[in-house]
């Protein structure tokens, strides 16, 4: 008995630091325990829990992908500015554009087998590029105003950005656990070369999994768009480094092979409530980056450290 | 007053200190300690806990909340941003200050937690003028006062918000114009070196510099302009271009978004050589600018653009609003000229 609660606590301390933190703010602030304060957690974090839902498919194969925040800001323009042609035909195109920069990252990595960090590198520079080019180093500002209606709508108490959060999660979890594509992306993380000589087809799977992180960046850039109705060049700098955070954070293993969609959901609210709760006890802009920084830092140490005692 | 900044001060050196003492540790055994790295944390918050109690015993019932565009970024930010904290301080109000690092989404994100926090004033300085608008839509439901600090939003928003408080952009191009008027004596030809387009505050000292020498100097021309986006090696480059374009006697005058971009111009003009017949005014003045008023004579006239009063003007329109008083929608502070005759008023600007 005594193991086993030791081991669930090994195995799921992400969901551990999730309760401490959530006492932890509930106690240091007077709003945070509110129904409107989780509400507002659910919509912010669901824009980067949509892109580590991709983010952790590339991660369990032992790759990497720098390049969604730039696709995600490049996704946010495309679909404000294809508006005139209406709501449905803009929100394709832009899907469409995150599945084919995600493809051609999954090429250049699996068929060139040229590292992903350095792919992604470079598709995250030429993305921005691209943006620039795209919007003209001006924000594009959206006239359709039901497009914006679409973030704020409630279903119930939750926000539909979060629904779609939710959904694609699930859907993503199922797949991971119960197809043999999910099945195979634990493979090729855990030994490419084995996983070769089984028979899987390796570079579709790799390839697959690029488009599903561009994908996701896409459907995360619409939402973005709908939440501020204009796409400006200023999003997404920094976006990639927190989905990769909050996938490690849940306990993925960035060399692949081990981890799932849960633990990264226990990343994405950990770091959305240590951002919403920051916010609302008033901590000093620097300090507030610093003790950030210590909070994620040690996170992954005592994740690191229960990994060990483990194997 | 201003107890709250010391003790957030001394907080910070202290939790510097847990810091460095948490990494030599590791040092001389070779291995972080998990318990003096958790003792650290547990300490540091704390006193960060500590320093908001204190704050909040220190003053009245009325919280400014305010969500800046990118603190640290650049001095002028960073002094807005102490400065902002004084006047709170000196006003007697509790603040939440927060920093949207240069991202719009996350400053969408912070305006929605200061309305959950319930403070009784929002201070956007908008990271982006178009991205917030549908927010502010929120907040304005909630009955919430917003004020945008210094640079405006989108036009679609201004129903939205109760006002604006910060520099004149139209009337610093206006001023510019005319002390160009006066160092060209009225009659010459004009090339602009623009801030970045698209953004609000390069279009408008752009469009008031336009307007007032159409309105008033018929015997000047704009006879080009040209983006450095803000940035000094880019005026050079523009500038370099320009006088390839333009001989000698072509152009006289140099009009620019503000002396950072100033003084990249004037490095074009000394290398080419021509300083002798060139005269530039420039929209702000940055420290650069200050010496290169006072030790060359290519620049002729700036504008004194204070964080400092700019951020002590902001904060107390916002109490006004927090207060629930009216205010005027758009609320300019003082940007005086500044020329060779009175720059000896003014001290070096530290931003």
């Amino acid at each position: 008995m005594k193991n086993r609660i030791l081991k669930l606590i090994k195995e799921q301390s992400i969901w551990i630091i999730l309760i401490f933190s959530l006492i932890f703010f509930g106690i240091m602030t007077a709003n945070f325990f509110s129904f409107r304060n989780f509400q507002n957690i659910l919509l912010q974090t669901s824009i980067n829990g949509i892109m580590a839902i991709g983010m952790t498919y590339v991660i369990l194969n032992g790759n990497i992908d720098l390049s969604i925040g730039m696709i995600y800001a490049l996704c946010a323009a495309v679909v404000i500015g294809f508006q005139s042609l209406g709501i449905v035909p803009s929100v394709l195109i832009a899907l469409a554009v995150g599945l084919i920069i995600g493809a051609i990252n999954g090429i250049f990595v699996a068929k060139a087998e040229i590292n992903a960090f350095i792919v992604t590198l470079a598709a995250m520079i030429g993305v921005k590029g691209l943006l620039f080019v795209y919007t003209g180093e001006r924000a594009i500002i959206g006239t359709n105003l039901n497009f914006t209606y679409l973030a704020s709508i409630r279903i119930g108490f939750m926000p539909l950005p979060a629904i779609i959060f939710i959904v694609l999660l699930i859907i993503g979890e199922y797949i991971l656990r119960n197809t043999s594509h999910g099945r195979n992306a634990y493979a090729i993380g855990g030994n490419q070369d084995a996983a070769e000589k089984a028979g899987i087809d390796v570079k579709k799977h790799i390839i697959i999994n690029f488009m599903l992180s561009g994908g996701m960046a896409a459907i995360a850039g619409i939402i973005a768009a709908s939440r501020m109705n204009t796409a400006t060049t200023t999003l997404g700098r920094m976006d990639h480094l927190w989905v990769i955070i909050a996938v490690v954070l849940g306990g993925t293993n960035l060399n692949g092979g081990y981890g799932s969609l849960i633990r990264t959901l226990g990343g994405i609210l950990v770091i959305g409530i240590l951002n919403n709760g920051l916010n609302l006890m008033n901590v000093h802009t620097f300090y507030n980056m610093l003790i950030m920084g210590i909070i994620l830092i040690l996170v992954i140490y005592i994740g690191k450290k229960f990994e060990v005692t483990k194997s | 007053m201003g107890g709250g900044i010391k003790l957030n001060i001394e907080v910070s050196y202290l939790l510097e200190n847990l810091l460095a003492w948490s990494i030599i540790s590791k040092n001389m055994r070779g291995q972080i300690e998990l318990k003096k790295l958790i003792i650290v944390l547990a300490l540091s918050l704390i006193l960060v806990a500590a320093s908001g109690l204190v704050l909040a015993q220190e003053n009245a019932d009325i919280v400014i909340g305010m969500t800046a565009n990118n603190t640290g970024v650049d001095s002028y930010q960073t002094l807005h941003d102490q400065a902002f904290r004084e006047k709170c301080d000196e006003l007697g109000v509790e603040y939440n200050i927060l920093d949207a690092r240069g991202e719009p989404m996350r400053q969408v994100n912070q305006i929605q937690d200061l309305m959950t926090k319930g403070v009784d004033v929002i201070v956007v300085w908008p990271v982006s003028g178009q991205a917030i608008v549908p927010v502010l839509r929120q907040v304005q439901q909630e009955g919430i006062p917003v004020l945008i600090a210094n640079s405006k939003i989108h036009e679609s928003g201004f129903e939205l918000v109760k006002g604006f408080a910060g520099p004149d952009n139209i009337t610093q191009g206006v001023y510019a114009a005319q002390m160009m008027a006066e160092a060209l004596g009225g009659e010459g030809k004009i090339v602009e070196v623009m801030g970045t387009p698209g953004y609000i505050t390069a279009e408008e000292r752009s469009a008031g510099f336009h307007q007032e020498i159409e309105a008033n100097y018929p015997g000047l021309e704009i006879i080009e302009t040209q983006p450095a986006n803000w940035n000094r090696e880019k005026s050079q480059e523009v500038m370099e271009n320009y006088l390839t374009k333009y001989d000698e006697g072509e152009i006289d005058g140099v009009y620019v978004g503000d002396d950072n971009m100033g003084v990249g111009a004037i490095n074009a003009i000394k290398s080419a050589g021509r300083g002798s017949n060139l005269k530039m005014t420039s929209a702000t003045m940055f420290a650069d600018g200050y010496d290169e008023m006072i030790a060359g004579d290519i620049l002729y006239g700036t504008l004194y653009q204070s964080p400092i009063d700019d951020a002590n003007y902001t904060a107390e329109i916002a109490l006004k609003l927090a207060k629930g008083e009216e205010v005027d929608f758009f609320n300019y502070f003082e940007t005086p000229k500044v020329t060779d005759e009175n720059i000896d008023e003014y001290e070096r600007p530290v931003w």
